[in-house]
């Protein structure tokens, strides 16, 4: 079944501001083909799909990759001194006035514990402490100390930061979690690990720099075991309408300015995602639109910037982070255009893989 | 990095057909001391590859572990103590992972491997 072409909305990560399907380099072409061989024997076409967001030379994914290291490696630290050790969003009451500070760190782990319920895991049917977990993109290591602690899962995440790896680490050591949260640095394109290894795959909120989103999902459900959970939590523009063929020039335009401020590539909308989890043998796939849960987020990291303490902290830090500091409005913006979507998105791999 | 985690990792070089085990290249290996969970290690022994661990283990400089265990093997605190020991206690601060098929190196710098793959790897 030809997977049919979805709009891959251009950031700067590639040469012209609307990419459709024509494959612009070798490379791309190169690891197009790599995906369809090892598709093969799911017995559909990936091609169309790998072109689609394929977002430019060998040298744009090195600088890439490259850029998001670095604005992690430059800013962890800052965020982990204002936020805590969770890089996500939070999951607040859609009623809830004035929130404080505080309470930002509570929904933090909330929102771990409210995807794992819109997946399924809960009291009722819980991780068991044999359960191995893949946190992709894992940050300093939140969500997998988190899932740990809690749960008992044994977790390994992968960054491409090696400060952030360090961090995670060490952070694990210090809460006694070292025996079952683990960090390397690894790409989410190329996990270092064998086929059906873990019983959930988690990826909270790293799903926006991944430039080439067939591949990342295709790893995704590559190392999920047989009766594995697949939990994405990812930024996502709006859905195209039924005649639309792209996003609207000002859309495109708002979303550029942030792709350059955070190193993200192109976006793609949730429709896309469930395509691609579509074209595999994949059960009980949904996915829910939660940014009316996450509105308070940005208004109040916002407000943590601003604060004696965080406005130097800032400067300190270094040009990536400013950026990034400075990019932060335009969340705002995209959410409240209905053009930024929280998507949380997941599925279940079948008990006995069918070929 | 623990042998634990040794045993999760492969190398997905593309064209390489079986990249795992990573054969250890050990520079400075460390002892650190980890409780004792019997439970957990019995959950955990079904899901390792053991033939890899006991290899492994013996790179990093112990060679207590049986080449093969026979089901009542984990009932004895002694097998379960080597098996934690092996699993939890050793750490590679310094050296590589290298991929079996290739011979690339993939460098363990304080304790964390780097498992990143080239363009052409890819």
């Amino acid at each position: 079944m030809a997977v049919s072409s979805f709009n891959c909305q251009a950031c700067r990560w590639s040469s012209s501001p609307s990419s459709t399907l024509a494959p612009r380099a070798r490379v791309s072409v190169a690891r197009a083909n790599t995906v369809a061989v090892s598709s093969k024997k799911r017995g559909f076409e990936l091609r169309a799909v790998a072109e689609a967001t394929a977002t430019g030379t060998a040298m744009e994914a090195v600088e890439l990759k490259k850029g998001i290291a670095e604005l992690y490696d430059e800013s962890s630290g800052l965020w982990e001194d204002l936020w805590g050790d969770h890089m996500h969003h939070g999951f607040y009451d859609p009623n809830a006035a004035d929130v404080s500070v505080l309470d930002h760190r509570a929904a933090q782990t909330r929102m771990i514990d409210e995807v794992l319920r819109f997946a399924g895991i809960s009291e009722k049917s819980p991780i068991r402490n044999d359960k191995r977990v893949v946190d992709v993109g894992c940050g300093i290591g939140g969500s997998s100390r988190y899932l740990s602690s809690k749960y008992g899962a044994n977790c390994k995440g992968i960054t491409l930061s090696p400060v952030q790896a360090q961090r995670a680490n060490a952070l694990a050591a210090a809460q006694g979690l070292a025996n079952k949260a683990s960090f390397q640095v690894a790409d989410a394109l190329a996990q270092p690990f064998p086929d059906g290894q873990f019983d959930l795959v988690w990826s909270m909120e790293s799903g926006e720099h991944m430039p080439d989103k067939a591949k990342f999902v295709d790893e995704l459900v590559r190392v999920a075991a047989p009766g594995a959970t697949i939990i994405l939590v990812t930024w996502c523009h709006r859905d195209l309408g039924a005649s639309e063929r792209s996003l609207q020039p000002d859309e495109k335009k708002l979303l550029d300015k942030i792709c350059s401020a955070f190193y993200l590539p192109a976006w793609c909308s949730t429709a896309d995602y469930l395509k691609l989890f579509e074209s595999y043998s994949l059960e009980d796939i949904k996915a829910e639109d939660w940014s009316p849960y996450v509105a308070p987020f940005w208004p109040a990291v916002i407000r943590s910037a601003l604060t004696f303490k965080g406005f130097f902290s800032l400067l300190r830090t270094g040009t990536k982070t400013i950026r990034g500091a400075l990019a932060m409005p335009l969340m705002i913006r995209g959410f409240k255009k209905d053009l930024i979507k929280y998507s949380v998105i997941t599925c279940r791999k079948p008990e006995e893989t069918t070929v | 990095m623990r042998l634990l985690t040794h045993n999760m990792l492969s190398s997905n070089i593309k064209g390489v057909t079986n990249g795992f085990p990573l054969r250890i290249e050990a520079e400075k290996v460390v002892e650190k001391q980890v409780d004792l969970n019997i439970d957990f290690l019995k959950n955990m022994f079904p899901k390792i590859e053991w033939k890899a661990l006991v290899s492994a283990s013996r790179t990093m400089g112990y060679a207590e572990l049986p080449e093969e265990v026979e089901p009542s093997k984990l009932d004895s605190e002694e097998f379960l103590r080597k098996f934690h020991h092996a699993l939890l206690e050793l750490h590679l601060e310094e050296g590589a992972l290298v991929c079996p098929e290739t011979g690339r190196r993939f460098p363990v710098s304080k304790g964390i491997p780097n498992m990143l793959l080239h363009e052409d790897e890819v």
